[in-house]
């Protein structure tokens, strides 16, 4: 007998029209669930995410196809990703069978679904539709048995679950019943390509044939009811996501990692800075709620949430999503709360996980700008002096400004003042220029480009605070003006290249001062001093140490230099023992977004669990390539008792020590 | 009603000085600008009185100096304050007190000023008299060094901060000048908007010499860095031989370790 | 050469800062005579003319009384300079008689030339400043603590002054300062925190040091504004004088108002990582570190 079977078998071909009816309007249903959302949307701010539409799609099929982000994360984003194309496997087998019964057998005469063909067939989506069953129980058991920490359970839960479970459910029902009918009976050999079937079916083979008919009837309008559901609930639950958290893939921005928008200064008409309603935000800050699955990586990664901070990045997409809805007019700040706003450090961390593409750091410095630039208001006093300081002094300590070039004396460099002919500008930084702990990372800095053969000039006392920490806790203002001097400045010395040990300063410099003006290359020492090495400018003599390397967030996730450093130390003799939380995965030292001028108040000290993640991988040393992280080791060795067991140093430390004579 | 602040733009003091070449003054190369600290505190009570008061009040914030002072007039302009008078001096440094003080009260004396504020003192020069001097100028009601300060129909309710942590509380009827001490209040930071307000608002300049007529009272001698305090050690180098040294200083010249 | 020195009571009681005066006057090498708008019972032990007023009617704080009444006295003595403490009441007095007879007014002094000039701080104790008044007359407020106090001793000759008019300024009353719980004055060892020491997290280690050496930990204004140590721990002219036997400041960088509250400690050492800063003036120990490295350091070793 001929491999095949009977398409609406015990249904009718009477059933089409009406069927096909009822499926349109369910998709009507949808459309028409999402379109309502749209005014939602359309609340926010403009803002082109329509673009370089190719590069847009593609990114979004191989992240929805490819499953790329979810499944970075095993917990839940295995399970995910196995079901996902389980089901669309069977989705696409659906489409396949009404293709077959609706144009190809009444058009053509044509049956595609036979033979060895309709084996493969029968076998592929029986296989589908056992790991979709498996792996929503696995879902499942994770939800509502293992629970996990943080992981919240809602009313789509359950819905979303108990449907897609009835639907696979009631799929092999009708599977089984109509075999015991008709396959187990008649061609017994055929029935082992639906594995899935044969198992429901041999339960029905001493039922009566007019039974199972009946049975078959029902449990064919209840599928079909149950699909006509799950249309008519993809815009109202968390189901959502299947249109939402794909659009997202397409509507992720383009611009580099940490870009943030700049405020035309110059614009007198604008008068409202930063975001306090919804109506401040853009509309696809508003969307990004939609597209959330609150699936907490970002939560899980949260250096302040760690800490037991009051801040949880997926809570604010959701407050922004929940206020969207309910109270359009309500206060923003209010509703996420000052403390949560300021405890972030713009980690990325979050950002960087996320499955659904959201833009959680930016949206936190929309709202930091209303509160700093409307509001004047500061996380403590310590930051209103810090800020203070910057605006007279240029850095945030309000050492004398004449003093920031003091620690270069005696070394071989040049004040750009005095001779600007330089192969690099080392732009110093506030910590390297003034703290006591980190001018020996400028000095080592200095004696390995001495050492590799390159002439640095520094602008001395003419250079000033970069502005980031102030641009991220949203004062744009002062953060233009400290940088147009800036810009000014290395534009008038005709810089031709710029490098920097901080990399606060360097992703401002890099990406940030475009907006304003200053396109120069600007690099990390991390890169620097590794193409020095490369090319055999800077010869080391390796000396032995065991080592674990701190990425910072701002060289780590936001530049994607995570092997330079690494090799730089390897070639210096180290031997490495990575901490749990490394590379695009790193875990901040608690300084970024401006709470280096900032008192930690809250919860823990997240340097502390640093340190502790260090002190666990067994190694004596921690080392990084940040002042602001080697601040706030040196702090977190000091009260977390980790002293005596930890030491941090920085890499142009090992570096300058093993340098060949 | 009509409010006045008086500010003046001082060096941060964080700044390294050094003596002009007149050897009188500080040298004001490498110098960090910002307003007078006390000011500072004194704008924002006026600002938080203009607030209070609503419609009808005028609050002007005056400056003497050369053309930097500006900045600072900007700042007050952008903290709340309505008017601005720049009393234009490229030798305000070398006026006494007495001067200074006499130039604020020829500006004041037909403006009908109900209350004035100044800071309790500037942090350069120090003298504590600019404020005191002025109120006796124009025969207003004073009172100094205040960290608490409440007006209620035409009387202010001033608390002075006294040594030892102790307060006076006293009442002034307007017109009246206070001088204004850390404690006081916070001032806040000039929001956005009012920054840029504030750029657009017009100073009013007036040459100093429109506004001067007294001669100094004070001369000074010379300005410098204060001679070292003989015997002092300084001790400087590795902390563990700080550490020792300091130990054996302390076994012997106190009775403390022993 | 003649001063008219104005002394100060406080809720009924002579300040002992007055005999400060009498200090000056003695290194100007000038007579004196003396005004106190007080209390007839607590009269300082002074040799000479004292003018005095009753504080029950005139008011301790009655600047346009008190004015009058040493307008008065000055038309009675003629004296070359009328000298107060640079204190709450003399620079708020001061400037007054200055500009009622127009005439110099020299604030804080805390030197006296040989040339007639006074010294001056200058730029919050960085600097200093000669000056020189071109009156016949001066006006001069002196730094709390910079003149060494005379002895006490002798009977005055007292003369009562009396005025009527309230002046302008009506006086409610003392708020007392917050309630202390401990008392810095008894002291004999002080280790003070400053704004050097970074943050709060590090007062922990300062007040160690104070427990290794048995004494009590001291705070600068700008430790207490930032709630870091509690008000009563407050050391300077806002805070507490003291005078201990050692005095330890750490991370202090020596603002007036601080040296002013301590500097009569019989051995100061200071730590602190500007070797420029103000308290190596009158430190005799200027330790040039990090204090959060040198501090516990320190206490390990003295603990030992």
């Amino acid at each position: 007998m001929e491999a095949t079977r009977q398409i609406y078998w015990n249904i009718g071909h009477g059933i089409v029209l009406p069927m096909y009816i009822l499926a349109f309007a369910a998709i009507g249903v949808m459309v028409w669930g999402f379109w309502q959302r749209v005014p939602v949307w359309r609340q926010g701010k403009a803002l082109d995410r329509f673009s370089r539409y190719n590069e847009r799609i593609k990114r979004m099929l191989l992240e929805v196809f490819g499953q790329t982000k979810i499944s970075r994360v095993t917990d839940g984003g295995l399970y995910h990703s196995i079901f996902f194309w389980s089901f669309l496997v069977l989705f696409a087998g659906t489409l396949l069978v009404m293709i077959q019964a609706d144009l190809l057998t009444p058009l053509f005469q044509f049956n595609l679904l036979s033979g060895q063909f309709y084996k493969v067939f029968s076998l592929l989506l029986d296989v589908a539709g056992i790991l979709s069953i498996i792996m929503l129980a696995g879902l499942f058991i994770r939800r509502f048995v293992i629970k996990p920490k943080g992981l919240e359970i809602v009313r789509d839960d359950y819905i979303v679950l108990q449907l897609l479970c009835a639907i696979l459910v009631t799929g092999f029902l009708i599977e089984g019943v109509r075999m015991a009918a008709t396959e187990l009976q008649q061609n017994p050999a055929l029935a082992i390509f639906s594995p899935g079937g044969l198992l429901v079916g041999q339960l029905f083979t001493s039922v009566p044939t007019a039974t199972l008919l009946t049975v078959h009837t029902i449990l064919w309008w209840s599928h079909f009811a149950l699909v006509l559901g799950f249309f008519c609930a993809i815009p109202y639950t968390k189901l959502r996501h299947i249109f939402t958290t794909s659009a997202n893939a397409f509507l992720a921005p383009f611009e580099p990692k940490g870009s943030i928008a700049t405020i035309n200064m110059e614009d007198e008409t604008i008068e409202q800075f930063g975001a306090v309603t919804i109506q401040d935000l853009t509309w696809k800050d508003i969307f990004d709620a939609d597209a959330c699955t609150s699936c907490k990586r970002c939560q899980d990664r949260c250096p302040a949430y760690a800490t037991d901070k009051p801040l949880s990045p997926m809570n604010i997409v959701k407050q922004i999503g929940e206020l969207a809805v309910g109270n359009p007019a309500g206060n923003l700040i209010e509703t996420v709360s000052q403390d949560a706003l300021w405890s972030c450090t713009t980690c990325r961390a979050c950002q960087e996980i996320c499955p659904a593409n959201i833009e959680h750091v930016n949206k936190i410095i929309e709202m930091r700008r209303n509160l700093t630039l409307m509001e004047g208001a500061f996380p403590g006093d310590e930051v209103r002096t810090a800020v203070s300081n910057i605006e007279v002094n240029g850095n945030p300590f309000g050492l004398a400004y004449a003093a920031r070039g003091d620690w270069a004396e005696g070394l071989q460099l040049s004040l750009m003042e005095q001779d600007a002919e330089v192969d690099i500008l080392y732009f110093v930084g506030c910590y390297a220029s003034f703290d006591k702990r980190n001018q020996a990372i400028a000095r080592n800095f200095i004696k390995i480009c001495t050492a590799a053969g390159v002439k640095v000039g520094i602008l001395g006392k003419e250079e000033k605070c970069c502005g980031e920490p102030v641009r991220k806790l949203g004062n744009e203002y002062l953060y233009q003006m400290t940088a147009a001097e800036n810009i000014e400045l290395m534009k008038a010395y005709n810089v031709k290249k710029i490098v920097t040990t901080c990399p606060h300063c360097f992703n401002t410099l890099a990406r940030d001062y475009k907006d304003l003006g200053l396109d120069v290359p600007v690099e990390h020492y991390s890169t620097y001093i590794n193409t020095l090495m490369d090319t055999n400018r800077l010869k080391l003599t390796p000396e032995p140490f065991s080592f674990t390397y701190h990425d910072s967030c701002y060289i780590g996730r936001y530049m994607d230099i995570i092997g330079q450093p690494r090799n730089i130390l390897m070639q210096a003799g180290g031997s490495i023992t990575e901490m749990d939380k490394n590379g695009y995965d790193s875990f901040c030292c608690g300084a970024g977004g401006g709470r280096i001028i900032a008192e930690e108040k809250l919860g823990s000290k997240i340097s502390e669990a640093r340190i502790k993640m260090a002190v666990d991988t067994g190694t004596p040393l921690l080392i990084s390539n940040c002042p602001f992280c080697l601040t706030m080791f040196e702090d977190g060795i000091k009260t977390g008792g980790a002293e005596g067991e930890l030491q941090v140093r920085d890499l142009a430390e090992i570096v300058a020590e093993r340098i060949a004579a | 009603m009509k409010l006045l602040v008086c500010v003046k733009q001082v060096p941060d003091l964080e700044s390294r000085f050094k003596p002009d070449a007149a050897g009188v003054w500080y040298n004001e190369t490498d110098l960090a600008f910002r307003m007078n600290e006390y000011d500072e505190y004194a704008v924002e009570q006026a600002v938080q009185l203009r607030e209070k008061l609503g419609e009808g009040t005028e609050l002007t914030v005056l400056s003497i100096g050369p053309d930097r002072v500006v900045e600072t007039i900007k700042k007050a302009l952008a903290m709340g304050c309505d008017n601005a008078v720049h009393v234009q001096d490229v030798a305000a440094s070398g006026k006494d007190s007495w001067q200074i003080a006499s130039i604020i009260a020829a500006y004041a004396k037909d403006k009908c000023f109900d209350v004035i504020f100044t800071g309790m003192q500037s942090q350069d020069r120090g003298s504590a008299q600019v404020g005191v001097t002025i109120a006796e100028q124009l025969g207003f009601a004073c009172t100094t060094t205040i960290v608490g300060f409440d007006y209620d129909n035409g009387t202010i309710t001033a608390k002075r901060e006294l040594e030892g942590g102790i307060k006076g509380v006293v009442k002034l009827k307007i017109p009246a000048l206070v001088t204004c001490q850390l404690g006081l209040n916070i001032p806040r930071y000039p929001t956005l908007p009012n920054i840029m307000k504030a750029k657009r608002k017009e100073i009013v300049v007036i040459p100093v010499a429109d506004m001067l007529k007294e001669e100094a009272l004070v001369a000074t001698g010379s300005f410098h860095p204060p001679a070292k305090k003989g015997g002092g050690i300084v001790l400087e180098g590795d902390v563990a031989d700080l550490v020792e040294k300091v130990l054996a200083i302390l076994k012997d010249k106190t009775a403390v370790l022993r | 050469m003649k001063t008219l020195l104005i002394g100060e009571y406080r809720e009924g009681k002579l300040l002992e800062s007055t005999y400060e005066l009498s200090g000056f006057a003695e290194k100007l090498g000038a007579e004196t005579a003396m005004l106190l708008v007080g209390d007839e019972n607590s009269l300082p032990a002074y040799n000479g003319t004292l003018y005095l007023a009753d504080a029950v009617t005139c008011g301790e704080y009655n600047p346009d009384l008190h004015k009058k009444l040493i307008l008065e006295t000055v038309q009675q003595e003629n004296p070359d300079y009328i000298v107060f403490l640079h204190s709450s009441y003399g620079w708020d007095l001061a400037p007054r008689i200055a500009a009622s007879l127009k005439i110099a007014q020299i604030s804080e002094v805390i030197g006296i030339q040989d040339n007639g000039s006074f010294e001056v701080g200058a730029c919050n104790g960085k600097m200093r400043r000669t000056v020189k008044s071109a009156t016949s007359r001066t006006v001069v407020t002196i730094q709390a603590g910079a003149f060494t106090a005379a002895e006490p001793g002798g009977t005055p000759t007292v003369r009562k002054l009396t005025a009527d008019g309230g002046g302008r300024l009506e006086f409610i009353g003392y708020e007392p300062a917050e309630q202390k719980e401990i008392d810095l004055a008894k002291a004999e060892v002080i280790v003070s925190a400053g704004r050097g020491v970074g943050k709060k997290d590090n007062v922990p280690v300062i007040a160690a040091l104070a427990k290794a050496l048995g004494g009590e930990l001291g705070a600068s204004r700008p430790v207490v504004d930032a709630e870091w140590i509690a008000h009563d721990h407050q050391v300077g002219t806002t805070g507490q004088t003291v005078s201990p036997k050692l005095y330890v400041a750490c991370g202090i960088s020596g603002a007036i108002q601080h040296l002013a509250g301590m500097k009569k400690s019989d051995f100061i050492i200071a730590i602190n990582k500007d070797k420029d800063a103000p308290i190596g003036e009158i430190a005799d120990v200027l330790v040039v570190a990090d204090v959060m490295q040198f501090v516990p350091a320190l206490t390990a070793k003295i603990a030992r």
